[in-house]
């Protein structure tokens, strides 16, 4: 039987082997990560939850698809992030529920960032990370939030290296174009 | 009887033979495109006599594939999965004459065919047999062969792995009694393959697993 | 919207120390690592019991048909250092190679057989490329290959495959054929010319002590 610890290899095979409760070894070492990636990219958590547990039951029933389980984790964020672009699909991006709250008042200066409350710099973020395409915001999280290589997220969104760098690089400028616009 | 229902019955008739070459899902539709083209007539022939027979044909689409794969010409391709046909029969003929009075499962006829295919003989195929006829035999064979293949003598491996099976080592942890033999065989200072089978009989059945 | 400065980006990439930025984009570099942390902060809810709720009440079946359905490949793995020795040996390929449980089935895999790990490894310096064709994937080229990420001739993965025997080879830059010198076991390929297949038993992971 396998651990926690397990590799996702010895995993994979021992669900595929007909061990169905193994499979909560991959949930609970991949929700996390699934959940704040389909957070960004849907401004919604119970829009992200659902995308998640979809996902989930996907990557399940199809487990025998993934033909490399030494990149399980590439294959569950496509399928996430493709049931994320089915979400967005559904309503239009104005659509992104976000706090009500208008922006924060600031005060100009360099240091109008260190000022805000934890709560009104998420806010802010989220407001300017949820005004970017679906393309370019996907691709800033997987790279700085999820952490992912260019080429982990070639492996994820299908998309090639140079059109995943220059996603990155728009985004970056759009991020932050978008904070200096508020603190302005 | 109508015209038609004899129409319909030559019809069911005629493809009968089809059914039964495809019944199991190997045959000719995995092989189209895979074979040459004038190779697969030879085959389909060869794998319809085997399902005549009630022997197992994935063995032989396997052959096939193989060939297919490795581009061999079409008369040793053909010549191939004859050849496996050939095994499974032989196979058939020792698991009835170890284990008189029963249909062997299509499982062990494979597994002894594909011992036979390794190089072992009849008689040490037959005598391991015996050990569980109602065990699969696949790990003690492929033990034995194992050890054969690094000249143990063949009746001497058989005995090592009967007195293994005798202590309770069954299925996978008999192939581990071969990765033993060939340990000690190999350890420095040299060792006769008699004193390395003795060094693993001193050892059953507390042997090294072997690893994942 | 202006474009960021490349050396912005570069650091951004992991491709400049960020200390030899100048001041004014060390700024911007501080900013959106702030962004960053802000958007890090992981959900306080779990889906956990919902979708094991559905998988219990719902259960995949388990695999069955031919064995090329069951093919996993590890496609990243470690740098492996391999001392090749001249003569193969068990000892290497038990090393290498997992162990048969029971049961055994013709080739296919029959109603609940366990599923094992099959580790193959390879010495090919200067290949291009290196598969494994065999009889888990009904002899297909272009489904199971190697990888030799650092470059060092070692190429190396590992696959999820049904427990049991399996006759495969290595087939190097698309067309030269060649048994793994690391198997141990081997048969006569039946064709005639001498050529030797590699074989490999599998044992189920459940069968791990």
């Amino acid at each position: 039987m396998v651990n926690d610890g397990a590799p996702d290899i010895e995993v994979v095979a021992q669900v595929l082997g007909g061990d169905g409760e193994a499979f909560g070894i991959l949930i609970r070492r991949y929700e996390p990560g699934l959940l704040r990636f389909a957070t960004r990219m849907l401004g919604n958590p119970d829009a992200a939850a659902d995308a998640v547990a979809e996902s989930l039951v996907r990557a399940y029933r199809h487990l025998a698809q993934c033909r490399d389980p030494g990149r399980l984790k590439s294959w569950l964020y496509r399928i996430t992030g493709n049931r994320c672009r089915s979400h967005l699909a559904r309503r239009h991006m104005n659509d992104i529920s976000l706090s009500d709250a208008p922006p924060p008042a600031l005060v100009d200066g360099t240091d109008a960032w260190a000022v805000l409350e934890r709560g009104e710099q998420v806010a802010l973020v989220e407001r300017a990370l949820a005004a970017l395409p679906a393309e370019k915001r996907e691709a800033f999280v997987l790279k700085h939030v999820e952490g992912m290589s260019y080429e982990e997220m070639a492996t994820v969104t299908g998309a090639r290296i140079p059109t995943l760098k220059m996603r990155v690089h728009r985004a970056r400028e759009a991020l932050l174009a978008a904070l200096e616009e508020v603190v302005r | 009887m109508s015209w038609k229902l004899v129409l319909a019955l030559a019809l069911v008739a005629r493809s009968a033979p089809l059914v039964a070459q495809n019944g199991n899902g190997s045959g000719t539709t995995r092989l189209a495109g895979r074979v040459p083209a004038a190779a697969l007539p030879a085959i389909d022939s060869i794998i319809a006599a085997a399902a005549a027979e009630s022997l197992p044909t994935e063995p032989l689409v396997q052959k096939a594939l193989e060939g297919g794969a490795k581009n061999i010409p079409a008369d040793r391709l053909v010549n191939g999965v004859r050849r496996g046909l050939l095994q499974l029969r032989q196979a058939r003929a020792i698991l009835g004459h170890a284990v008189p009075g029963q249909s062997p499962p299509e499982g062990h006829v494979a597994a002894v065919a594909a011992a036979l295919a390794r190089g072992l003989s009849g008689p040490i195929v037959e005598r391991l047999l015996t050990l569980a006829p109602d065990e699969p035999p696949g790990p003690a064979l492929h033990a034995a062969a194992d050890l054969v293949a690094h000249h143990f003598d063949p009746d001497s491996a058989a005995d090592l792995l009967v007195e293994a099976h005798n202590k309770g080592l069954r299925g996978v942890r008999l192939l581990d009694v071969a990765v033993a033999a060939d340990h000690e065989l190999q350890r420095p200072g040299g060792r006769t393959p008699s004193e390395a089978l003795a060094h693993v009989r001193a050892m059953l059945p507390n042997l090294r697993p072997g690893r994942p | 919207m202006s474009p960021l400065d490349p050396r912005l980006q570069e650091a951004l990439d992991g491709e400049r120390d960020p200390g030899d930025l100048p001041a004014d984009l060390r700024d911007a570099y501080a900013r959106l690592n702030a962004v960053t942390h802000v958007l890090k902060t992981t959900p306080p809810v779990s889906v956990a019991s919902r979708v094991m709720a559905e998988i219990r009440e719902n259960p995949a079946p388990v695999r069955r048909g031919p064995a090329r359905r069951l093919i996993h490949w590890l496609g990243r793995p470690r740098a492996v250092t391999v001392r090749l020795r001249p003569v193969w040996t068990l000892a290497l390929a038990a090393g290498l190679a997992t162990v048969l449980l029971l049961p055994w089935s013709n080739g296919g895999p029959t109603p609940g057989v366990a599923q094992g790990i099959a580790s193959f490894v390879g010495h090919f310096p200067g290949a291009r490329s290196v598969e494994v064709v065999g009889s888990f994937n009904d002899w297909s080229r272009g489904v199971l290959h190697l990888n030799d990420d650092d470059g060092d001739g070692i190429w190396h993965a590992k696959a999820v495959l049904p427990a049991g025997p399996h006759e495969y080879m290595f087939v190097v830059d698309g067309e030269r054929w060649v048994s793994d010198p690391l198997a141990g076991r081997y048969v006569d390929d039946g064709f005639g010319a001498g050529q030797q297949n590699s074989v490999l038993i599998v044992r189920p992971v459940s069968a791990q002590p």
